[in-house]
């Protein structure tokens, strides 16, 4: 009773940190974090908080920004190891070693085919062999996409400084129309005759709620266990990230799991790429939307259409450009 | 279409305001929390329903004080809510101007820009579609220099739509490419002549110079903003400046077959004071609707005609 106003300090109540916490929310959905998220995140700061003795009124604004900073930096970190360039090599060290695989997936046109190339590179400039496996085999133009940026890549390979011995990368396609799935098995056994370090996925894009579509992308993953699944998404994506990340880990999980084939049952995403960092200024919420649902990692960033635009999370920036007035 | 999803939320809260018993502020500002709640988790722009909650109330307040010797019945008090969050509702969408209407007998250029990915290339072809099956003779030309893979994916679709285009593999300058096609295709006689441009944003100052080279090219009778259904809070300041320097005349929205409410895109026609024209419901080529704003928000509330709430 008596300790609500003791010494200079004041003990926090629900009362006095909905306004605040109020404003920030629909700070953070400013910033395009989707609604739910931001919801959470201030409840979560809240319970941390009630209790706490802070000084004064102006004090309550800035425990809440240091506690919301906080909270957002620990749901950006990532959990997991987000070197893949460890993991590849350790595969690729192991006795019989098969290529390391990555399946882009993501609903329409968030650039999975454009960051697939950028990742291309990336791994060519690191010193690995890379094919990339057209199985996309229903968008117009997907493949010949594909074919472009591996012709591109090739060049841009050749000419690296290290003696002249370019790293390879090759297109595996069957054109269109045919099944996905098959297509990346025999893409996966090829690079494993041929020596390739890493198989790079290219899936099309389908809504979440697609099922018929959502059951062909889990039979790839079953049939071929991925090393690891990327969901591609863009950073201008709104409320939709919440939906599109939940549906696609759960329908891969679900659908894989009662496929009954192959080793890649029951999988989920493993990772996020964030595309389009470069179009929304400061309204980098959709990063911890992302984060928030899956718990996984953001494994690179996408912001530019050449093939160095690609960049590993800060998160410090985005904390930084989140709590930004 | 999922915004049905949208419309059950506004009409759950509107309808539990009839169920209630004596209208008063903490009941109207309880309903309008929950009809703003829904708008921005369907990406509305947080201004937009910030202001959309202050006129709603105010109209109320309005219509009450002025009805205050009458002593109108609670029935009454409620109608003139739904009355006017239905009005706020259709406001958003419709910014009250007609867009260009496409006529037979001579060429009408239409020019897509927009941001990447958006679904642009996918919108021209089924546009063309669309004309086609109305009797005005279409093509598309393929000014997207820059995107890898971007004149095969016009040609394949193209091809498959049984639809004219043009393009080129060699030549870089997406302005002398729209130029030429359009040419070409205006003394071929041709009534819809489609431009698709390559994705940009604003952030990229060379890619909007580049889209206004393009329009001053072809001189289109109307551009086209295509948008993704999906998009959050960045649509508001990308369409305004698309708005600035291309001053497209209409909007589509795009993938609205997912699970996207449009409330981004919603916002960007307010801000832009730009009628939406079409959807987009779909990757096959017939996938497009027409869109009008009173029928649209009608639907998405559940209910048949505006009457309906006017009325009891
Ligand atoms: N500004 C910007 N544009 C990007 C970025 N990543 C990809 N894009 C562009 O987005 C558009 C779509 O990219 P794609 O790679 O074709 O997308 P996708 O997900 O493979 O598309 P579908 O296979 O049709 O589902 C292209 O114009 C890309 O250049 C990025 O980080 N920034
Ligand atoms: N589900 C669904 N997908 C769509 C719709 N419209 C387009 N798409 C898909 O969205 C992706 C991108 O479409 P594009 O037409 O290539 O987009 P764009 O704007 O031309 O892309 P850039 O030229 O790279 O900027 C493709 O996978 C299309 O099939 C739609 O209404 N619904
Ligand atoms: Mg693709
Ligand atoms: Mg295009």
């Amino acid at each position: 009773l008596f300790g609500r106003l003791t010494g200079s300090g004041k003990v926090l109540t629900e009362a006095d940190l909905a306004p605040v916490l109020g404003a920030m929310k629909e700070h953070l959905m400013r910033k395009n974090v989707a609604a739910e998220i931001a919801e959470r995140v201030v409840e979560g700061v809240g319970r941390e908080l009630v209790g706490r003795r802070v000084a004064g009124f102006k004090g309550i604004k800035a425990e809440v920004r240091l506690a919301l900073s906080a909270s957002i930096t620990r749901i950006l970190t990532p959990k997991t190891s987000t070197d893949l360039l460890l993991s590849i090599r350790s595969k690729r060290a192991s006795l019989s070693p098969a290529p390391y695989s990555l399946t882009f997936v993501g609903v329409n046109g968030v650039g999975k085919s454009t960051n697939l190339s950028k990742v291309a590179f990336w791994l060519l400039q690191n010193g690995l062999d890379v094919l990339i496996a057209a199985c996309d085999t229903f968008r117009s133009g997907a493949v010949e996409q594909l074919r472009v940026h591996v012709s591109n890549l090739s060049l841009l390979g050749a000419v690296r400084g290290d003696g002249g011995s370019g790293r390879r990368v090759e297109l595996y396609e069957k054109g269109y129309g045919k099944d996905a799935a098959g297509i990346a098995r025999e893409a996966i056994a090829y690079a494993k005759e041929n020596k390739f370090d890493v198989v790079l996925i290219d899936t099309a894009g389908r809504m979440q709620d697609n099922e018929p579509l959502m059951r062909a992308l889990a039979k790839l993953v079953a049939v071929n266990s991925p090393d690891k699944i990327i969901f591609v998404g863009e950073a201008l994506v709104g409320n939709e990230a919440v939906d599109q990340l939940t549906k696609f880990d759960r329908s891969l999980r679900d659908f894989s799991a009662s496929s009954g084939l192959g080793a890649g049952r029951g999988r989920g995403i493993d990772g996020m790429l964030l595309t389009k960092w470069d179009t929304v200024d400061d309204k980098v919420g959709a990063a911890l939307s992302m984060t928030y649902v899956t718990g996984q990692p953001i494994l690179f960033v996408g912001c530019g259409q050449t093939y160095t635009d690609l960049r590993q999370l800060r998160v410090g920036h985005i904390v930084d450009a989140l709590l930004r007035d | 279409m999922v915004l049905a999803d949208l419309g059950r939320r506004i009409n759950g809260a509107l309808s539990s305001l009839s169920r209630a018993g004596t209208l008063d502020d903490a009941l109207l500002d309880s309903t309008l929390k929950e009809i703003c709640t829904a708008l921005l988790e369907s990406d509305v722009n947080v201004k937009l329903v910030a202001s959309l909650r202050t006129r709603v109330k105010a109209q109320v307040k309005a219509a009450l004080e002025a009805d205050k010797t009458g002593g109108g019945r609670d029935a009454q008090k409620r109608n003139v809510v739904q009355k006017a969050v239905f009005d706020e509702l259709v406001g958003l969408v419709n910014p009250g101007v007609e867009p260009y209407k496409p006529k037979k007998g001579q060429s009408n250029v239409i020019m897509a820009v927009g941001l990447q990915g958006n679904g642009k290339t996918t919108t021209c072809t089924k546009l063309a579609v669309y004309y086609q099956k109305r009797g005005f003779k279409s093509c598309i030309v393929c000014a997207d220099t820059f995107r890898a893979g971007a004149f095969d994916q016009t040609r394949q679709s193209a091809t498959k739509a049984k639809v004219a285009y043009f393009g080129s593999y060699t030549e870089t300058d997406p302005v002398v490419i729209a130029a030429q096609g359009v040419e070409k295709f205006r003394k071929e006689r041709f009534e819809i002549i489609i431009v698709d441009t390559s994705g940009r944003h604003k952030q990229e100052k060379d890619l909007f110079a580049e889209m206004e080279m393009i329009g001053e090219a072809v001189k289109p009778d109307m551009t086209v903003l295509v948008l993704d259904a999906s998009i959050g809070q960045a649509a508001e300041a990308q369409s305004r400046a698309f708005k600035e320097t291309a001053n497209f005349g209409a909007i589509i929205v795009t993938k609205m077959d997912g699970h996207a409410k449009g409330g981004g895109a919603i916002s960007a026609v307010a801000a832009t004071q730009t009628p939406i024209i079409f959807l987009g419901t779909g990757e096959h080529l017939s996938d497009l609707e027409r869109f009008a704003p009173e029928p649209f928000i009608s639907k998405m509330l559940g209910m048949g005609d505006i009457q309906g709430l006017v009325e009891h």
